[in-house]
């Protein structure tokens, strides 16, 4: 499904060159749940947001679904994102004038597929989530755990094949986060590539796999040790 | 992508801002107003001179005191060459006037002002008025109808009848009702009906009708400076910019000249055949005219020269309007520019959001830019709307002109409107489909 050869990304601030990814090299199958950990400022985001094509590479490869993405234009670039990926946000990125239905509808207003029964589509998930009776909501009026299920559900409206999550459970509490790990594994389940950043290592531990993002490089953690240093 | 959806999504973007569009929307919709009410107060104010200019027609010329003096380019001016100088003009400039060769008819005109009394003692009313000495002729020569009675014959004229006909005004107010046009309103008398009422009673007649049965002085006495007058005719309301008829008292010259001790006339109206013989009765008339002076202190006007000078005033209407248009446009669209710039930095995590969910750079461009142009378009028709009710307003309360709506105008509107929203849509619009969207979403 993922495949990042040698990746490098550095960002400028001042003349002067912030070398974040020093060359990553990661390989994701299909229907896979990888956890991602590192501290806080190692590159995670900088990471997920490579791999959502909403930023380009300075060198190396990636390919998603054997798809050269390193290759490609901006077009094209945002069609492989309202095709194929769905993004959970630790912020939930709700846009905050809409209604929750119309937060949850907007996948489905770009791109070229023609989907049908919008919105029985959205009203159905909106159900999964247990927030059918809130649709009409702003989400300033919504829980934090409620705001994330609104933007999980919009993240698997396009059926995607990948969900890419920057601590979705990062502004959570404990319940509301077991709520929303439950929701990641039942979307698992239904097939999907689910990739999570996580501070948290028992959120890390529901994955199948844990990777420590770390001075640019990207490791498998073999042991809970590893992450403390 | 779909057009439909980028319009779509615009119009929810609005929606969604509609606090802040209202307050953007403000300088479109004053702009579209004023270009609206001065279009039509130009094109209303246009229409009336050219009535009353109409008043005089293609085959008359018009004998006025002063001399229009000539501009650099041999032309004469009306509108700042007429020297303003005591009348020197005569009923004997007029009588020989009227010897040219060709000529049909020939009006003299004498105007003062005088006061106009009906009844005696306790019941005695007094009005101010214009007293006007003219011949038989007057009626058909300034279109001036009578509501009852007639007109003075050239018989009365020459014998010095004293008869009188009266405007609508000093007849109405002699009888002490209240004056039908609020042109000649006089502070004192009690507030007019509401519009709405006079459009409603316009509408069922009752007024006029019910007018009909009330008095009327045809056949009765009137006095002027102590002297007795038959009154034989009533005018009919002619509310006019400048030169309604309603107050004027009309009679015939030689009694005017009489009882007066005035000698000179305010203007002489000379009425050719044909318009073909306009010219030559125009050069014959101003030869005649000059036997009786020394110096040439009279002039000459053909409707040809009077509608220059009026198509001058429309022309510096005109020209203020595109002036006003372009600033009223400029500042509304700079003005939606800014908020819409202020817009797009304040939903910079908004345009993240969308650009992570799929939308392309076109798709982001296209709904900014369609909520620029919704925006200005919607504005630009409130403006026009609030125009439009200003000018029912005003056409259902003020007589003096009516303000004419030209489709030209709305045009203008909706065009320049579409036209701002276009040009100032663009940078936003660009400014928003640019955004990287990694660097928006972390926007705080
Ligand atoms: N657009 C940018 N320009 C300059 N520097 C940036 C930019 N984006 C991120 N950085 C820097 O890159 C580094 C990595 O950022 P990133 O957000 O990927 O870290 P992170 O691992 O997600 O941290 P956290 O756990 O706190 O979210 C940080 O030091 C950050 O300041
Ligand atoms: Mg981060």
């Amino acid at each position: 499904m993922i495949e990042l050869r040698n990746v490098q990304k550095l960002y400028r601030s001042g003349g002067e060159k912030l070398p974040i990814l020093r060359g990553v090299n990661l390989h994701v199958e299909k229907g896979e749940y990888v956890a991602i950990m590192g501290k806080s400022g190692s590159g995670k985001s900088t990471l997920l947001n490579l791999l959502g094509t909403l930023d380009v590479l300075d060198s190396g490869e990636y390919e998603l679904a054997g798809q050269a993405v390193h290759r490609m234009g901006k077009g094209k670039r945002a069609a492989l994102r309202n095709e194929k990926i769905g993004f959970v946000f630790q912020q939930f990125q709700l846009i905050p004038n809409m209604s929750v239905y119309q937060n949850v509808l907007l996948p489905l207003t770009y791109g070229q597929k023609r989907w049908s029964g919008k919105r029985a589509k959205v009203l159905h998930l909106l159900k999964e989530v247990g927030l059918f009776h809130k649709r009409n909501q702003k989400p300033s009026r919504l829980s934090g755990g409620e705001k994330q299920r609104v933007a999980i559900a919009r993240a698997l409206v396009n059926e995607p094949d990948l969900i890419l999550a920057d601590e979705p459970t990062g502004s959570l509490d404990e319940e509301t986060t077991e709520n929303v790990l439950q929701l990641m594994e039942q979307v698992h389940a239904d097939g999907a590539t689910v990739i999570m950043i996580t501070h948290d290592l028992e959120v890390a531990k529901r994955a199948e796999r844990i990777l420590l993002l770390k001075n640019g490089m990207l490791k498998e953690m073999a042991n809970e040790a590893a992450y403390g240093i | 992508m779909k057009l439909l959806t980028g319009f779509k999504l615009a119009w929810l973007g609005l929606w969604a801002n509609r606090l802040r569009v209202l307050f953007a929307m403000f300088g479109v919709v004053i702009g579209m107003f004023s270009v609206i009410v001065l279009a039509s107060i130009s094109i209303g104010v246009k229409d009336t001179l050219l009535k009353q200019m109409g008043g005089l027609g293609a085959e008359q010329i018009l004998v006025i005191p002063g001399r229009v003096l000539d501009t650099m380019s041999g032309q004469k001016d009306l509108l700042s060459g007429l020297t303003s100088v005591p009348s020197t003009l005569t009923y004997e400039d007029a009588k020989e006037a009227e010897k040219v060769e060709n000529v049909r008819s020939v009006t003299p005109h004498l105007e003062t002002v005088t006061t106009i009394q009906s009844g005696e003692g306790k019941e005695a009313k007094k009005l101010q008025s214009v007293l006007v000495g003219t011949t038989d002729q007057y009626s058909r020569v300034q279109h001036a109808e009578l509501a009852e009675g007639r007109f003075f014959t050239k018989k009365e004229q020459e014998t010095k009848a004293k008869v009188v006909v009266l405007g609508s005004n000093i007849h109405d107010g002699l009888l002490g009702k209240e004056s039908t046009s609020e042109a000649t309103q006089t502070p004192g008398h009690p507030a007019p009906e509401p519009w709405w009422k006079r459009l409603f009673s316009a509408l069922t007649a009752q007024k006029a009708s019910a007018q009909k049965q009330e008095a009327s002085l045809v056949g009765k006495e009137v006095a002027i400076n102590n002297e007795k007058y038959k009154v034989i005719g009533v005018l009919s309301p002619n509310a006019a910019l400048g030169s309604s008829t309603d107050n004027n008292v009309v009679m015939p010259i030689n009694t005017a000249l009489q009882e007066t001790g005035m000698k000179n006339l305010n203007k002489i109206i000379v009425e050719a055949d044909s318009t073909e013989t306009i010219d030559q009765v125009d050069s014959d008339v101003f030869a005649a005219i000059k036997t009786h002076h020394k110096d040439i202190d009279y002039s000459v006007v053909k409707q040809e020269q009077m509608l220059e000078a009026l198509n001058k005033v429309t022309t510096i209407l005109q020209a203020m309007l595109a002036g006003i248009t372009v600033t009223a446009l400029i500042i509304s669209g700079t003005g939606i520019m800014n908020v819409m710039v202020m817009s797009v930095r304040e939903r910079t995590r908004e345009i993240g959001i969308r650009k992570a969910l799929g939308a392309t750079t076109f798709e982001v461009m296209l709904q900014f830019f369609f909520e620029t142009l919704l925006l200005c378009v919607l504005g630009g028709l409130i403006g026009l709307g609030i125009g439009y009710l200003f000018i029912e307003l005003w056409n259902h309360n003020i007589s003096v002109f009516s303000l004419v709506l030209p489709l030209w105008a709305v045009k203008l509107a909706l065009y320049s409107s579409l036209g701002v929203g276009t040009l100032f849509g663009i940078y936003p619009a660009l400014k928003a489909a640019r955004m990287n969207p990694s660097k928006a979403l972390r926007f705080e």
